[in-house]
Order: structure tokens, then C-alpha cells, then sequence
């Protein structure tokens, strides 16, 4: 019978690199080059303009540490409170109308229709169309003199004046989200259909024998199905939408008043002087807000999956 | 023979490719370094930036003229033409990546924030070389030259605002342009139009063009700043007549629908598509209808811009060449400028592009005889500098980047607000600007 070796020998001749930490390391290694990505790509321009916003840094020319000054100016100019509001007002009202415009349409393109697959091409057109195309377009439309809803109006004797649909303040902003939501509703259509596609066939059919009628079908078995994808399109669309600048700089460039004005327009404007840290400074303000609706959301689906 | 895992191969050749990504750029470096001989290095190098203006002519002439000229004097040249309304984010983009160009074309407001910055070599001896050559620079354009502070661009093609009048329109209505003041202007847009045809297609937006609002203001005796540059003066009785001048109009139906939120292009969009009788404009509307209506371009009369009740702000813009600090050989870059500013270059140039002449011997140009560069001339002898009869500094460009003025007109003809009301917030704004300059 062979002598086992004395315990504490056992324990020195373990090598360092066991299975284990060889599959952790390993493990590690293959995540650096996603690591650095992300550090390179998004937390470092994420936290260097967070950095530059409490600067006086303007092009060629670092600046110096100015604490909270550029948030300080900003909240004393006129536009900002109105930038506010109507980045509020734009995310909020444009989110609405996709889903409800975005949800009708899947429902109606999940049914079994002649020509669906056509029709579900053509919901696409406006998504697939480049965006400072369809906003030349929609500014065109809204043009006073001349343009394509002005002519509807005359030529039908509903209106014969030009309306200065950008023009006005109680017009300006609804035009845009117009213009926004026609731009933006397929996102969400496709991503609704997709996942009524999931929903398996039977639970409608068992809904119905138990008496269910099409609005407690609706709600009972479709809305719970579709919970998820609503509210990570509701997240990836108000975070595409506020910081959307083409649609507004196209149509508006913010005015007339202040009454279009949003965070990155206005940030642009920022630049034009090239004082890095007040454009910063613009950024960054619209941060915490959208950082409070990531949470919500995130939570959100969380608790979805638990 | 050796087993090689494949965890082991793997392994060995993530790493060697990591190495090598890493290690390329060093690489590359070194190998163009040690692979480019004396010889080739002696050839220089010039990068230009020229500012895309809306004459193609003018654009492939100066195009072809760096590249002959590069050709001509050992010189590696590559011309990039920007679009102007991109220069100021380009340029920001360069300075701060270390990628300036050798030599760029650009307007005073860049001039004045790179002069400020450090940005832009001082070409005092070049400036007076090329004045002495040519005989001597129009007193505009020296007074808008040393505006930044230090001469730090060589103008080459002053522009400014020319009043466009449809000189059939207003014939027709008993009235012979041009008018010679902005009441004027007003009165007869009254007399004039006929919708579709509105009378004053001046914008009232937020772009460049809804600037001119502040030379109008000045004309009617307002100032945005005292004379140090330094506190706002909007609220004052001058400025209330300008307002009543401007709102009166919009409330009279006077200008086109849209020009609130007219982008840069609207005052030309309306002009060519018939439907404003006045607009204020560099030129380029004038290359527009000589080639697509010449009917409308014949029947265009070309004015300096009118009078206030008290003077006439008919501003220059100088665009000048200049040579950024980060540039390693500005002899070269010199070189390059003074022989842009040669006669012959200069003549054919001028017959192509919309600009006046910056120096006295460019006047004699058979061009300066047609109708708009013949204002565009009379701009350069009778025009103001920018920003006069305010203090041009960066404050006031600032205040211009955020069209206090054209947003002042909005607040009331948009808002409703009183005229006070709105005279009282810009003047809010306009110190908020300017207090960050002190």
C-alpha cells in the first residue's frame, strides 16, 4: 500500500492555474476587447463631456474648471425653460401617437389580409427613407405659399389664406411631431407585429370559448404579450427622439419664438460660437431625464421577467 | 513533434493579433518615417481649405489655379473646397484633432474666435506687401481687416447685403427703385403687392440672414452695445421706433408667410419663385435668375441697402485667406496668398464670383461695371465695417450666433408680447452674453 502524501504537500503541489482559473482568466481575457470598446467608444466620451460642461473650454483652448457657471448661464437664457418643455412635449406626445398609430397598424397587418406582405413593405417607406429627405419634404408640405396642404386646403374651399403652419406658435411644434411620428411610427408597427407574430394562436381560440369579446381578447391575451417590446420601444424611441436634430433644425431651426426649440439644436447653436463647454453643458442637461426614464424602464422590464 | 492545444493556439494567436493592432500604428509610423528619403521630403506639402461659394466657375478656377501654381513651384498641393456654412464645425474639428489645414478661406466672425484662441498667424508684413502691390486696400476693407485685433487674414473678396427690388413690380405701381430708405421700403411694399407677390422678403428667423434685422436696427439709430463693447443698450427709444417700424409691417401683412422660419435659403426661394418684391441678399440670387429666369434678373434692380432715419448700416464682410499657427511651413502658405492676390487671377475670379474688389487696382476690372458688382463696388466704397456703428467683438458675435435681434422681432409678431416687453428681454439676454466676455 502506497504512503498518501502528507496533507499540506497536497495543497503545495496544487498548480496555480487550475481548471478553473484558467476558464476565468480566459474568460476575462475574451471580454477586454468588448471592455475597451466600451470604455473607449462610450464612457469615455460619455464622462469627458460631463467633464468639459464644467469647463471653460472653448476650440483651441482647454479652459479652466467653472463648477456649475455653464448651467448657471444656461438656466438663465430665455430658450431654455421653453427647450425644456418642448423636448418634454415632443418625446411624450410623439410616443404616444407611434403607439397608437404603430399598435393599429400591427393589428390590423397581423390579420389575414390580401396583399399583407405588400402592405407591410410599404408601412416601412417612411422609415427606410432617409430622414433629412422626408423632413425636406414635410417642410415643403407645410410651406405657406405653395405648398402641398395649403393647395388641399384652397383647392377643397376649406381655406383659401396661406396658413403659416411653421410659422405660428400653436402650429409650429404640432407640425413637427407631424412630421416626427409619420417618420418614426414603422419602428414600432414592425416591432409590435413581430411580436404579435409570437402569441400563440390558441389562447385566442380558448379566450373566445370562455366568451371573451375582441376588446378582452385585447387585453387579456394580446397587451400582455406585447408588455416587453412596448416598453423597450417606448425607451430606444424617446432617447432617438430627443435627440433627434434634423427633424427640428430642417423644418424650424427651433423657431419661430423658441416655440420647436430642443436640447440639440439648441446645443448646436452652442457651437456656433465654438465654446465647447456651454454646448456641454447643454448636453448634459437633458442626461438626468433621460437617465431617470432608462431606470424606469429597465425596472420595468425587470419585473416583467420576474 | 510539439502537440499544440487548441486553447494554446488560440490563445497565441488572439495575442499575436492584439500585439500587432496595437503595435500597427507605431509601426507605420516608423516605417513612413525611415522609408521617406531627403530627396522627397524637400518637395512641400500644402493643404488649402477654400470656401465653397455658389459659382462652380469660381470654385474649379481657384481649384485649378493652387493646383497649377503647386505645380509650377515644386509644391505637393491639395485643395479642399468646404462648404461655408460647415467651415466654423470643421475648423472646430481641426483644432481640436491638431488637423488645421496650411491655408483656409474663412468669414470675420471665424476670423475673430481663432484670432482670440491663438489660432491664426499675424500677416502684417504680407498685408502691407500685397496692399503696396496692388495699390493699396479700400478703406473698408483695412478697417474690417484689423477688426480681430491683429491682421491675421488678407482679404480677398469683401460681400455684403444688396437690396434686390423687382423693378417691374414697382414701375407698374408708379414707383421707381430704388427706395432709399427702409419707411420707404415699407410704404411701398404696402403699395405694391399682390398676394402671392408680398413685398418685404427679408427674414425674420434664426440664420444669418436674420441678422440683417440688427443693421436695420442701427440705421434707425439703436446700438446692441455702449461703446466699450462691453454693456447692452437695447432699451432705448431708438430701438422702440425700429420695432414699430418691423411689427407695423408684419402686422400689415407685409411680409411672405414663412419667414419667421425661413431657413438660409428662403429669401432666395421667394425671390426667384416670385413671390417677395424686396430682399436683401450677397449675389447669389443674381446667378440664380441670370441662368434659370433672366427675365426676372433683368427686371431686378441692385441697391446698397437704404438708410435708417438716422444713418445707413450697409456692412462689409471681408473674407480673407489665413494661415492657422499649427501650419509647418507658412513661407509656403504666404507664398501662396500673395500670388492669389495677382491682377490676372484676381480678373477672372471676380468675373465668377459675387464679391467686390478689397484692393484699389481690382476696381478698374471691366466686371465692376455690370450691375451687381457695380453695387457690390459701391458697397466697398460707402459700406460700413461690421458690426458699426457697434464695437465688433466676440461678444457681439456671440450675441449675432443668437440672433437676439431677429428673436426680439419673433417674441412680438409670434408671442404677442409688447413691444416693451420684448425690447426688455432681449436687452436681459443680450447682457447675459455679454457679461461672459468681461
Amino acid at each position: 500500500m502506497a504512503a498518501s502524501p502528507p496533507a499540506d504537500r497536497v495543497v503545495h503541489d496544487r498548480p496555480f492555474l487550475t481548471f478553473a482559473r484558467r476558464n476565468a482568466i480566459w474568460g476575462y481575457l475574451l471580454v477586454i476587447p468588448a471592455m475597451i470598446l466600451l470604455i473607449g467608444l462610450v464612457a469615455y466620451p460619455f464622462f469627458y463631456a460631463i467633464y468639459i460642461s464644467f469647463t471653460s473650454r472653448i476650440v483651441g483652448d482647454a479652459g479652466h474648471w467653472i463648477g456649475l457657471d455653464n448651467f448657471r448661464y444656461l438656466s438663465k437664457t430665455a430658450s431654455f425653460e421653453k427647450t425644456i418643455r418642448n423636448t418634454i412635449t415632443l418625446v411624450v406626445v410623439s410616443d404616444v401617437l407611434k403607439l397608437f398609430f404603430g399598435l393599429g397598424l400591427a393589428l390590423i397587418l397581423n390579420e389575414q389580409l390580401r396583399a399583407r406582405g405588400m402592405f407591410r413593405a410599404f408601412v416601412l417607406l417612411p422609415w427606410a427613407m432617409p430622414g433629412f429627405v422626408a423632413f425636406l419634404v414635410w417642410r415643403l408640405l407645410f410651406t405657406p405659399i405653395g405648398g402641398g396642404i395649403n393647395l388641399i386646403l384652397s383647392e377643397t374651399g376649406i381655406d383659401n389664406s396661406y396658413i403659416d403652419w411653421l410659422g405660428q406658435k400653436s402650429t409650429a411644434m404640432p407640425a413637427v411631431i407631424i412630421a416626427t411620428v409619420w417618420r418614426g411610427f414603422p419602428f414600432w408597427c414592425i416591432s409590435f407585429l413581430a411580436a404579435l407574430q409570437t402569441v400563440p394562436p390558441e389562447l385566442y381560440e380558448a379566450a373566445k370559448i370562455d366568451g371573451a369579446n375582441a376588446v378582452q381578447r385585447f387585453r387579456s391575451v394580446t397587451l400582455p404579450h406585447l408588455r416587453q417590446v412596448i416598453l423597450i420601444v417606448v425607451l430606444l424611441s424617446s432617447i432617438w427622439t430627443a435627440n433627434s436634430f434634423e427633424n427640428i433644425w430642417l423644418m424650424t431651426q427651433g423657431g419661430p419664438s423658441d416655440a420647436t426649440m430642443v436640447f440639440p439644436v439648441l446645443a448646436y447653436f452652442g457651437m456656433q460660437t465654438q465654446r465647447l463647454g456651454e454646448a456641454a453643458a447643454v448636453s448634459v442637461a437633458m442626461v438626468p431625464a433621460l437617465l431617470i426614464l432608462v431606470f424606469l424602464v429597465t425596472t420595468l422590464i425587470e419585473r416583467e421577467d420576474d | 513533434m510539439t502537440h499544440i492545444s487548441r486553447r494554446r493556439f488560440l490563445g497565441t494567436t488572439t495575442a499575436a493579433a492584439g500585439a500587432a493592432a496595437l503595435g500597427s500604428t507605431r509601426l507605420t509610423e516608423m516605417l513612413s518615417a525611415k522609408a521617406a528619403p531627403a530627396v522627397l521630403q524637400e518637395k512641400a506639402k500644402l493643404t488649402y481649405w477654400g470656401g465653397l461659394i455658389f459659382s462652380d466657375d469660381a470654385n474649379n478656377l481657384l481649384t485649378d489655379t493652387i493646383n497649377q501654381w503647386g505645380e509650377d513651384n515644386n509644391v505637393d498641393t491639395e485643395v479642399v473646397m468646404i462648404n461655408q456654412n460647415e467651415t466654423n464645425q470643421k475648423v472646430s474639428a481641426a483644432v481640436e484633432s491638431g488637423t488645421m489645414p496650411d491655408a483656409l478661406d474663412m468669414g470675420l466672425d471665424l476670423q475673430l474666435l481663432l484670432t482670440n484662441t491663438g489660432q491664426l498667424m499675424e500677416l502684417d508684413d504680407l498685408y502691407t506687401k500685397i496692399g503696396d502691390a496692388h495699390g493699396g486696400w479700400y478703406a473698408s476693407v483695412d478697417a474690417a481687416a484689423k477688426l480681430a485685433g491683429a491682421t491675421t487674414g488678407i482679404p480677398f473678396g469683401p460681400s455684403g447685403n444688396l437690396l434686390f427690388s423687382r423693378q417691374d413690380v414697382l414701375e407698374a405701381a408708379g414707383l421707381t427703385p430704388p427706395p432709399a430708405t427702409w419707411q420707404d421700403v415699407r410704404d411701398w411694399s404696402k403699395q405694391a403687392q399682390k398676394p402671392p407677390l408680398f413685398g418685404m422678403g427679408l427674414a425674420l428667423s434664426n440664420v444669418g440672414d436674420g441678422n440683417l434685422q440688427m443693421s436695420v436696427l442701427q440705421s434707425y439709430g439703436g446700438r446692441i452695445a455702449d461703446d466699450a463693447g462691453t454693456t447692452v443698450t437695447l432699451d432705448t427709444p431708438e430701438t422702440r421706433t425700429y420695432m414699430e417700424w418691423v411689427t407695423g409691417a408684419f402686422a400689415d401683412g407685409l411680409f411672405p408667410p414663412g419667414a419667421t422660419t425661413w431657413d438660409g435659403a428662403g429669401d432666395n426661394t421667394a425671390y426667384l419663385a416670385g413671390q417677395a418684391i424686396f430682399i436683401a441678399n450677397t449675389g447669389s440670387v443674381h446667378l440664380a435668375a441670370a441662368e434659370d429666369d433672366p427675365e426676372l434678373d433683368a427686371n431686378t434692380n441692385f441697391a446698397a441697402l437704404p438708410a435708417g432715419p438716422v444713418m445707413q448700416v450697409s456692412p462689409i464682410n471681408p473674407n480673407v485667406r489665413a494661415i492657422p499657427t499649427s501650419t509647418e511651413d507658412p513661407d509656403t502658405a504666404k507664398a501662396l496668398i500673395e500670388f492669389l492676390a495677382n491682377k490676372d487671377f484676381m480678373e477672372q475670379y471676380l468675373n465668377v464670383a459675387i464679391y467686390g474688389p478689397a484692393l484699389n487696382e481690382y476696381a478698374s476690372f471691366a466686371i465692376f461695371q455690370e450691375p451687381v458688382h457695380a453695387g457690390l463696388l459701391n458697397l466697398v466704397e460707402h459700406g460700413t465695417a461690421p458690426g458699426a456703428p457697434d464695437v465688433y467683438n466676440t461678444a457681439y458675435a456671440d450675441f449675432s450666433a443668437n440672433f437676439i435681434v431677429p428673436k426680439m422681432v419673433q417674441r412680438v409678431v409670434v408671442d404677442g408680447l409688447s413691444v416693451d416687453d420684448a425690447i426688455k428681454e432681449a436687452q436681459e439676454q443680450g447682457q447675459l452674453i455679454y457679461d461672459k466676455y468681461k
